[in-house]
């Protein structure tokens, strides 16, 4: 009796100690880390920053991201991906936040693999890529879209990204929730919108920087949320509903763009109609 | 304009005030400072890609050897171009609320004013792309600079010519003495890189050429304040100082959001 | 039980005097002995700090650190509940089971070999052994002794907590586990360490400089020896400049290489010596 109550005891123990200190100390590491790697100046000169993995935890990552469809976001997939890799069972240690660390592998390198992916879709020339002789006078497809388009195809293509895994998903999706790993979380998703909106070759650096990479990253989340529950082939539901939120958002912001220049042309209006009257304003 | 380039062009004539010195020190003021200095519109439009004598020089080298850039440099650039840019946005909307009262007032102003607009518009469309094509988060508070700038610029054109001027002349000794800070730091990174054998690249380059450039139009103006009367305004020193620590304070805020 | 408490007092009497060893079937093994870490010829004359003391030989700053923990032994979990107001033991625990000791992915797992340095009273072993052997099924082998017996590249897990800062030569020390760790092995520290608050940080400095030695006068009526511990708290490095030396050993280390506890006061580093030896 006393041993069982003792191991008991112990496991209770030490649960409560990986909830306690997870969420007393985890977010303050959590918010030194989303500091260390936050947007910043990009150089077009220089090479780029260390990238966020280093070369032991890329290999590790990389082997066990294979496994994830089988065995999910799972400290399982991570000693599974340190097997593969060469390395030994307690290895997983290099890699800091474990399961967490796998998810942020999904969304960086995913991330990252959308600015090839966008040349190559927006840089094809206008006559098709196979046979046809490119015409330089016609263009690239890129260049016949519009922003909110370009905006709509390169979304597209992240949330497509997530085909293989999608099944696992909602697991990586209650992870990503936790209190300590949110800051994390969004500013991944904000290195998304940006990204997105960068690609797209919009230029804006008035406060539509905000509400812009604010509303893509609101409907990227509900839209990859939808995803895990979409059985239509080729996730088509899933398409008409991004569609229908980017639509919504647009519509949205042509409204307040029109009550903004109303009231701006209103208020010179009047001022002016004061000066002609003598007022020195 | 025409009399707005004959009155620019009495003024290089006629010799720098001291306060000139006093802000640029000699080490960051070339002797053709004058001349890089752009003051039509159709130059400021081109200004993101200026090409300088030293930018030039640097492109010739055939393999560039570069480091890459440390997080604390990255975070002050992209401070710096974000600072830079309300800065100019302030300068901006201050001219053109200044601009109605005090041409009501001072019709012969008109062309001075239209001259330091433009100048202004320039500098922010040159941070606007910097902004753009550097990846930098533009300033958080841009709506609350917005509305600041504005209220200033009406404000002191109320009050009068010389409150005006008092204001231009507090607002660009702040902006003077930023941006010279700003080239000093950027040019002791390059010492620092080419201490360890790498190259400075043309973007580096071409940036401090363009700080330059946009910090003499803005002591330019300063000169023209003082020209107009600036240290007439009563109260001068209340007014000055009100607005210098106000400077301050958008400066350092817009550093960090 | 009982061999459990025995097995206890027996490790608190050992940790002044060395270490233990045994080869049997349980799962700790033990040996006598030897001071950690041994001194070379060279080093014998070099000196370090003994608290806020400079200028004190490595030899003597290792008789002193011996008499420190002779003197605060009895009272030695007492001592860390009044440094850290009790949270050493939730960081003991957060620990371990961030480490995970015997997780595998073969069936039937594959045993590992855990060295616990600087164990005290054995508090980090017995909860290796309980995530390894309870949690993970795996009959891992728990080992409590100096290095120096042991050869090279055959530890799976080297671990040190609240340990490291007592050593009298620390890159010596992260050199000795690199040597003794497979390659792939992962060296953990557990440690008191720098608070990043400005406020947080005078209170606690306020706190460990005033408040400690003078309970250890009342509690153990033994001021000096707290005194040390907490003057070798605060000479101890930052996160950062821990983490560098880690790294200057050969380890490879992920993300910030670190991970603070209740804002800084402790914080877990680790490191893996990587699968071929960087340059």
């Amino acid at each position: 009796m006393a041993p069982t109550t003792r191991a008991f005891a112990t496991r209770l123990a030490s649960a409560a100690a990986a909830t306690t200190t997870k969420s007393t100390t985890r977010s303050t590491a959590a918010c030194l880390r989303s500091r260390s790697n936050r947007r910043s100046y990009h150089s077009h000169d220089h090479p780029p920053p260390p990238g966020a993995f280093n070369t032991a935890e890329r290999q590790i990552l990389s082997a066990a991201y294979r496994h994830v469809p089988d065995h999910g976001f799972t400290h399982k997939t991570l000693s599974l991906g340190a097997r593969d890799a060469g390395y030994l069972d307690i290895s997983t240690n290099v890699v800091p936040e474990g399961p967490f660390s796998l998810i942020k592998y999904h969304l960086v390198s995913k991330r990252e693999a959308l600015a090839p992916r966008s040349a190559e879709i927006f840089n094809a020339p206008v006559g098709g890529a196979d046979g046809a002789t490119p015409d330089a006078a016609a263009g690239t497809r890129g260049q016949l879209l519009t922003v909110p388009e370009r905006v709509e195809r390169l979304t597209w293509e992240r949330l497509l990204a997530n085909r293989d895994i999608i099944h696992r998903w909602q697991e990586a999706l209650a992870v990503m929730a936790q209190p300590s790993r949110v800051p994390a979380s969004l500013h991944e998703l904000a290195l998304l919108s940006d990204e997105i909106y960068h690609l797209a070759g919009d230029l804006a650096v008035d406060p539509s920087w905000y509400t812009k990479r604010a509303s893509l990253s609101t409907i990227y989340a509900s839209s990859e949320l939808f995803m895990t529950n979409d059985c239509s082939a080729g996730f088509g539901d899933t398409r008409a509903f991004l569609r229908r939120r980017l639509d919504e958002t647009s519509s949205l912001a042509g409204v307040v763009g029109s009550i903004g220049q109303w009231v701006g042309f209103t208020a010179s209006a009047g001022l002016n109609v004061l000066r002609s009257k003598g007022a020195r304003i | 304009m025409f009399s707005s380039k004959s009155l620019l062009r009495s003024l290089r004539q006629s010799g720098q005030l001291p306060v000139h010195d006093f802000l640029a020190p000699a080490l960051f003021a070339p002797t053709s400072r004058r001349c890089i200095s752009t003051t039509t519109p159709k130059s400021n439009a081109s200004a993101a890609a200026p090409s300088n004598q030293e930018g030039s020089a640097a492109a010739g080298t055939p393999k560039p050897k570069r480091k890459p850039l440390t997080k604390e440099q990255r975070d002050f650039l992209s401070s710096a171009l974000r600072v830079n840019q309300a800065g100019e946005l302030a300068a901006t909307l201050i001219y053109t609320a200044q601009k109605p009262p005090l041409v009501n007032a001072h019709p012969h102003l008109r062309p001075l004013m239209s001259h330091m607009y433009e100048q202004e518009a320039g500098h922010l469309r040159t941070f606007n792309v910097l902004i753009a094509k550097h990846r930098v988060r533009p300033t958080a508070l841009y709506p609350v600079w917005s509305v600041l700038a504005s209220g200033l610029g009406w404000g002191t054109a109320v009050l009068g010519r010389e409150a005006a001027m008092a204001c231009t002349e507090a607002v660009e000794t702040e902006i003077g003495t930023h941006y010279n800070s700003q080239i000093r730091s950027l040019l002791e990174m390059f010492e620092g890189w080419e201490a360890e054998g790498y190259e400075v690249g043309p973007e580096f380059r071409d940036l401090v050429g363009t700080l330059r450039r946009i910090r003499d139009e803005e002591l330019e103006h300063l000169d023209h304040a003082l020209e107009n009367d600036a240290k007439q305004a009563k109260p001068y020193w209340l007014l000055t100082s009100v607005i210098k620590a106000g400077c301050r304070g958008a400066i350092w805020a817009s550093e960090k959001v | 039980m009982a061999a459990r408490s025995g097995l206890r007092a027996s490790v608190r009497g050992l940790r002044a005097s060395g270490s233990i060893y045994c080869r049997c079937a349980r799962p700790f093994s033990t040996t006598l002995h030897s001071r950690y870490p041994a001194p070379s010829p060279a080093d014998r004359t070099k000196t370090t700090h003994f608290g806020f003391e400079d200028g004190v030989s490595e030899k003597e700053k290792t008789e002193r650190v011996a008499g420190v923990f002779h003197s605060v032994a009895e009272s030695y979990d007492r001592m860390n509940d009044l440094m850290s107001f009790g949270w050493h033991r939730i960081w003991k625990d957060h620990f371990v089971t961030s480490l995970n000791p015997g997780a595998s992915s073969s069936n039937p797992p594959k045993p590992q070999r855990i060295l616990d340095i600087a164990g005290g009273t054995g508090d980090i072993a017995f909860r290796m052994l309980h995530n390894a052997h309870v949690l993970n099924s795996n009959p891992d082998r728990m080992l409590l002794h100096s290095p120096d017996a042991i050869a090279d590249n055959s530890i799976d897990l080297y671990t040190v907590a609240f340990g490291i800062r007592n050593f009298s030569n620390i890159p010596a020390a992260l050199r000795e586990a690199y040597r003794v760790l497979k390659p792939g092995g992962v060296f953990a520290c557990l440690e008191f360490s720098k608070v990043g608050n400005p406020l947080l940080n005078a209170a606690y400095k306020r706190w460990s400089f005033s408040g400690i030695p003078m309970i250890g006068q009342l509690v153990a009526g033994d001021r000096d020896s707290y005194q040390y511990l907490v003057e070798s708290i605060e000479r101890f490095p930052t996160q950062e400049a821990f983490r560098d030396m880690i790294v200057d050993a050969g380890f490879v280390v992920g993300g910030d290489g670190y991970e603070n506890l209740t804002g800084g006061v402790a914080a877990i580093h680790k490191g893996m010596k990587p699968l071929k030896p960087t340059s």
